[in-house]
């Protein structure tokens, strides 16, 4: 995973980073980009399927950040965990075709893991994606059409055919699965 | 980390913004209001989607996204915040709830302004009434004032004592008369005049108690008549005194302590 060009952003210079944001550092959106429009535009890319709407969604989700930074609170959570969510949902929101909010969300995210160096950021995406192909294939798709697309229990469980209560907790034990690996 | 089984999946599904039933999202929405562990389980659960996105990392954006999103930054002036957005838990806000406080507010005013239009009204009514009350109690006061004077009249005329005596002018028509009714016990004097001479501005007429002791006459009362030269007077005094006749005079506008000569009117015969 890239998400700087040579070392990954510790949460001290998350905090350094939102705090030039703030101050109206213009520069300072430049360093966000370097640092995260990777994973800003991975996400978005693997939900839109296009790159156009790919970039829209990088586009969105700086600028709303540049709006309002105080969105992110950096005593809660780290940068990179908290734009990859934002923008799933804002790629959601558009595959789905629903009109976009008007402000970010305010959303905090408490991860364990070891976000801090590059090194150790590929390694909790190598273990999430072998956690995903180590899932029974229909528990991998359930928690994918929900996250990936967007689908609501009720309507994964009208494509596959399965009972709405085994959809519901093929979801959740996925993402528990993933915690579990990774803890 | 303990959860409410009943909503661990509910949970699952609120995290991804995926939990469509209205019923269980209000009811997790105020779950989660009032359970700190089923909120920090929410927040676990977003850091678990966290790494499923991170799963799909790897593409690079074009250099041209750069260039566009700092010129939109440039181009676009910085508004400070100074207010925080208030806490969110889940994602499935429904687009009418951020216009809901806007909604209130203006409901509010308006109600407000309902309200403060009733109670400008009613202050306007109040005075309104505070007024009409006034004037009633002043008709009160003057009609109770009257009947009271209309009662001794009354008793004056009926009682055992009273001495009916006519005055005349000692001249000729047209013939001034004042009538006098006097009762001693209640020292009240009844006076109606008719056909007197007008008087310049500055005077009056006095009628005037010749106490049967022979003592100095005592002033009962002045009246100033009308145009056609009538007049009328009630006149409260001290009881018991014991009267001879009565005269009249006239005197400064005011009255006097003591007659001025002449004798203007005087009982007849």
């Amino acid at each position: 995973m890239r998400v700087s060009g040579t070392q990954a952003p510790n949460h001290k210079d998350d905090a350094a980073l939102i705090a030039r944001i703030r101050a109206g550092d213009q520069s300072a959106m430049a360093d966000l980009y370097d640092r995260y429009a990777g994973v800003v535009y991975g996400v978005a890319l693997r939900v839109l399927a296009s790159t156009t709407a790919a970039e829209d969604v990088v586009q969105e989700v700086f600028l709303q950040l540049w709006r309002n930074p105080q969105a992110f609170n950096s005593d809660r959570g780290r940068l990179a965990p908290w734009l990859a969510v934002i923008a799933r949902n804002r790629a959601i929101d558009l595959l789905r075709k629903r009109p976009p909010e008007d402000d970010i969300d305010v959303m905090p995210i408490s991860t364990g893991v070891n976000l801090e160096d590059e090194a150790s950021q590929r390694l909790v995406v190598d273990k999430v994606r072998g956690v995903l192909v180590e899932l029974p294939q229909d528990q991998r798709k359930a928690l994918e059409m929900a996250f990936f697309e967007g689908m609501t229990h009720t309507e994964i469980a009208s494509k596959t055919g399965e009972p709405l209560g085994t959809v519901k907790t093929r979801i959740r034990t996925g993402l528990l699965a993933l915690r579990k690996v990774l803890a | 980390m303990s959860v409410h089984p009943q909503f661990a999946e509910a949970l699952a599904l609120y995290a991804m913004g995926t939990l469509d039933d209205p019923q269980d999202l209000a009811a997790l929405q105020a779950h989660l209001s009032r359970c700190g562990d089923c909120r920090r389980e929410l927040e676990a659960l977003r850091a678990d989607m966290a790494l499923l996105a991170l799963s799909a990392v790897g593409p690079q954006p074009p250099a041209r996204s750069r260039e566009r999103l700092l010129g939109a930054v440039a181009a676009e002036p910085r508004m400070e915040r100074v207010t925080q957005k208030p806490f969110v838990v889940g994602r499935l806000r429904p687009r009418w709830l951020s216009i809901t406080p806007i909604a209130v507010m203006l409901m509010l005013a308006v109600f407000s302004l309902l309200l403060w239009r009733d109670l400008r009204n009613t202050r306007r009514t109040l005075r309104h009434t505070h007024a009409q009350l006034e004037q009633t109690l002043d008709e009160l006061k003057r009609t109770n004032a009257e009947l009271a004077e209309a009662t001794m009249v009354r008793d004056l005329l009926h009682a055992p004592d009273a001495w009916p005596l006519t005055l005349v002018s000692k001249k000729t028509p047209p013939q001034p008369q004042i009538k006098t009714v006097y009762s001693k016990q209640q020292g009240a004097l009844l006076l109606m005049a008719s056909n007197l001479t007008p008087l310049p501005e500055n005077k009056i007429y006095q009628l005037w108690l010749l106490p049967a002791d022979g003592s100095a006459p005592m002033p009962a009362g002045w009246f100033k008549p009308d145009g056609k030269g009538n007049g009328m007077m009630f006149h409260k005094m001290s009881a018991g005194v014991i009267a001879k006749g009565f005269a009249v005079t006239i005197e400064p506008a005011g009255g006097s302590q003591t007659p001025t000569m002449p004798i203007v009117m005087e009982p007849a015969g």
